[in-house]
């Protein structure tokens, strides 16, 4: 449905301003360090960390500003050369929007009605209350304000301190399509690199998102970067991709819908380091906003056999619906030995050959 | 379907009737309809009755078995046959060492492969699957790949066989999924000492991605000071199993037998819920052709 009245379209102006670039910037600086020199990164040991981000609206978008960066600081604090955030993390800016928080207790309302009917706890899939208007509509009506406010914090954030971030996915306007966007800035706060969301939800693809065609790969001084979204994980096809690719650490961002489950949990990005031989950050968005609850337990993954412990996890945090923060030190130079002498990844080219890529035609869409 | 997965362990070996009678007992008193034995049952059971020879070390061992003729590969063949017709089941005999025979000349081939074998309830042979994907040893000892995956049917389902090493590689899995199969029936066997997570890895990963079942057969035995053992499993989608755990039943390394009962209802709902493959977009694939670029 159509957003734009008149009063939208001058709250949409409003926004604009409210996060334009010249606005954040000036009041970040007030806060931030001085931008330095990155310092050289040792492939041997290249420190991450994953965020796990509790969700809260911000009515104010410089809020927002000064959330990134304690989440940001608090990381540098501990040593991070790379900071992973999660998948939807302008779900936070909804704040923004007149009545949201109206529009949260009405539509948790209505969740615990359909539950009580339902006679169930009821699963996360209510859309945005307000006629038929979906949270499609909401992510394109605020996405001129949220594009060049989500560049002016990360940018400097990781120019202040040197740092590479994966800023986490947002769904932003691109040619008049919605996509699910997750966006990497270098130490220079220049973008480097940017990754649209593959596989998309069921109910992602009915706000008619658009899905990429494909995955990139960036080569940074901390590695080659890849970042699938989400759901993307659910697939081995996805991180064979980037493995071939070059792909060395892969950035997963999340925001799960579902009560939480080890197990649930378990089938995405681990499972997937261990096919394919990456090391896995996965960032996790947690708590509940307009009816929507996420869980998880963000975490650093690495191949069994160069992990401690053997179980393929270097580090993960213990709640799944609060925040907290994982850090990790990574070892480029042990997982090349491991793919040079691996004990038992094998290629069986002719067995592809004779399969693929026609085994995929049969699929029934 | 009531289905099995078997360790060896605790099964008597020392002479065919033993191993029979064995057999006989558990399988009698689970009463199933599918039965799958772990991979190197054809080595223990033919070095346990002294019809292949030890070496020094399970390396050398293996090395003698393969140098062998066929007289014992054709022997365990047959004695699992005749064991699938008696007990009226579908029954993996875990794995022996293959050699094709020459089309033009019927000779041995002097290569091999790690084959798995499924006779039906008649004790005909209904599948043969060669190991796909080889282990760094296994490529040392000289083994070939097989080249194909192999669908048969056993009652109201499509079934495949993955033996041993291909349960770690996700291409196999996702080959027989597209191509039907419901339920995937695994050979494998690996070092004791490990924890669980290779096997999670593996055929757990396996099936939470194709939404289809699988029995995990895992050999619990010492071969020539090479010790084996890893929990027997029967698997299914997380949303359909107790604590979401995505196992239906699952035992110790010293377990001799894991059975459970299928719902094939269960799992098709959960598909129709979350259709995963349906979900696949081909076109962004085409990368994976021909495989990695190392």
């Amino acid at each position: 449905m159509s957003i734009m009245g008149w009063k939208e379209k001058l709250f949409q102006r409003y926004m604009i301003w409210a996060c334009r670039p010249s606005r954040i910037t000036k009041h970040l600086s007030a806060f931030l360090p001085r931008p330095r020199q990155p310092e050289p990164a040792d492939r041997r040991q290249i420190k991450v960390a994953a965020l796990q981000i509790e969700l809260k609206l911000f009515k104010n978008p410089l809020q927002y500003a000064d959330e990134m960066h304690r989440l940001v600081r608090e990381a540098a604090d501990q040593g991070a050369q790379l900071v992973v955030f999660p998948e939807y993390n302008n779900l936070a800016l909804l704040g923004m929007l007149p009545g949201i928080e109206k529009m949260e207790k009405e539509a948790f309302r209505e969740k615990g009605a359909r539950a009580d009917k339902e006679g169930k706890g009821g699963g996360a899939s209510v859309q945005g209350r307000g006629d038929d208007l979906s949270l499609a509509d909401l992510f394109r009506y605020m996405s001129p304000a949220v594009k060049p406010l989500v560049h002016a914090i990360f940018s400097q954030l990781a120019s202040a301190y040197s740092l590479h971030i994966m800023a986490g996915s947002y769904t932003l306007e691109e040619k008049g399509e919605i996509v699910n966007r997750a966006l990497l800035y270098g130490p220079s706060g220049d973008l480097i690199g940017s990754q649209d969301k593959v596989h998309l939800l069921p109910m992602e693809a009915g706000w008619n998102l658009k899905k990429a065609a494909s995955f990139n790969v960036y080569e940074t001084p901390l590695g080659c970067l890849a970042m699938p979204v989400c759901m993307d994980a659910t697939y081995y096809e996805t991180f064979r991709i980037l493995e071939k690719s070059g792909a060395e650490i892969a950035l997963l961002p999340i925001a799960n819908l579902e009560e939480y489950n080890y197990w649930l949990a378990l089938r995405g990005i681990w499972p997937r380091v261990q096919e394919s031989q990456v090391y896995g950050i996965k960032s996790a968005l947690v708590g509940s906003v307009a009816g929507f609850t996420f869980t998880g337990r963000a975490g650093i993954f690495a191949p069994l056999e160069i992990t401690p412990g053997q179980n393929g996890v270097l580090a993960e945090v213990e709640p799944f619906d609060r925040e907290a923060i994982a850090l990790a030190k990574l070892n480029l130079e042990a997982l090349d030995q491991l793919r040079r002498n691996h004990p038992w990844r094998d290629y069986n080219q002719a067995l592809y050959k004779r399969y693929f890529p026609e085994i995929y035609e049969g699929i029934d869409h | 379907m009531r289905v099995a997965a078997l360790t060896l362990a605790g099964i008597k070996l020392k002479s065919i009737d033993q191993y029979q009678a064995d057999l006989d007992y558990l399988l009698k008193a689970s009463g199933n309809d599918l039965v799958v034995l772990p991979a190197y049952s054809s080595l223990l059971l033919g070095l346990e009755t002294g019809a292949i020879t030890y070496y020094n070390d399970f390396d050398s061992t293996l090395r003698g078995y393969l140098a062998q003729n066929e007289d014992w590969h054709n022997l365990f063949l047959n004695l699992h046959s005749s064991l699938a017709a008696e007990f009226g089941i579908y029954l993996v005999c875990g794995t022996t060492v293959e050699k094709p025979i020459g089309k033009n000349d019927g000779k041995l081939a002097d290569f091999f492969y790690q084959t798995a074998y499924c006779f039906n309830p008649d004790g005909e042979l209904c599948c043969r699957q060669r190991q796909t994907h080889l282990t760094h040893d296994e490529r040392e000892l000289g083994f070939s790949r097989g080249e194909e995956l192999n669908i048969f049917t056993a009652g109201d389902l499509q079934v495949g066989l993955v033996v041993g090493n291909d349960a770690r590689h996700p291409e196999v899995g996702r080959i027989f999924a597209l191509r039907g199969a419901d339920l995937l029936l695994h050979s494998g066997a690996f070092k004791s000492g490990l924890n669980c997570w290779p096997q999670a890895a593996g055929m757990w990963a396996q099936v939470q991605q194709n939404q289809c079942w699988a029995v995990e057969a895992q050999l619990s035995a010492n071969i020539a000071g090479r010790k084996f053992g890893a929990s027997p499993a029967v698997i299914g989608p997380c949303e359909i199993t107790p604590g979401q755990s995505g196992y239906i039943a699952r035992g110790y390394p010293e377990s001799p037998i894991v059975t459970a009962e299928l719902d094939n209802q269960a799992r098709q709902s959960i598909k129709k819920k979350y259709p995963l493959l349906r979900m696949l977009i081909p076109h962004v694939y085409s990368a994976l052709q021909g495989s990695r670029n190392r």
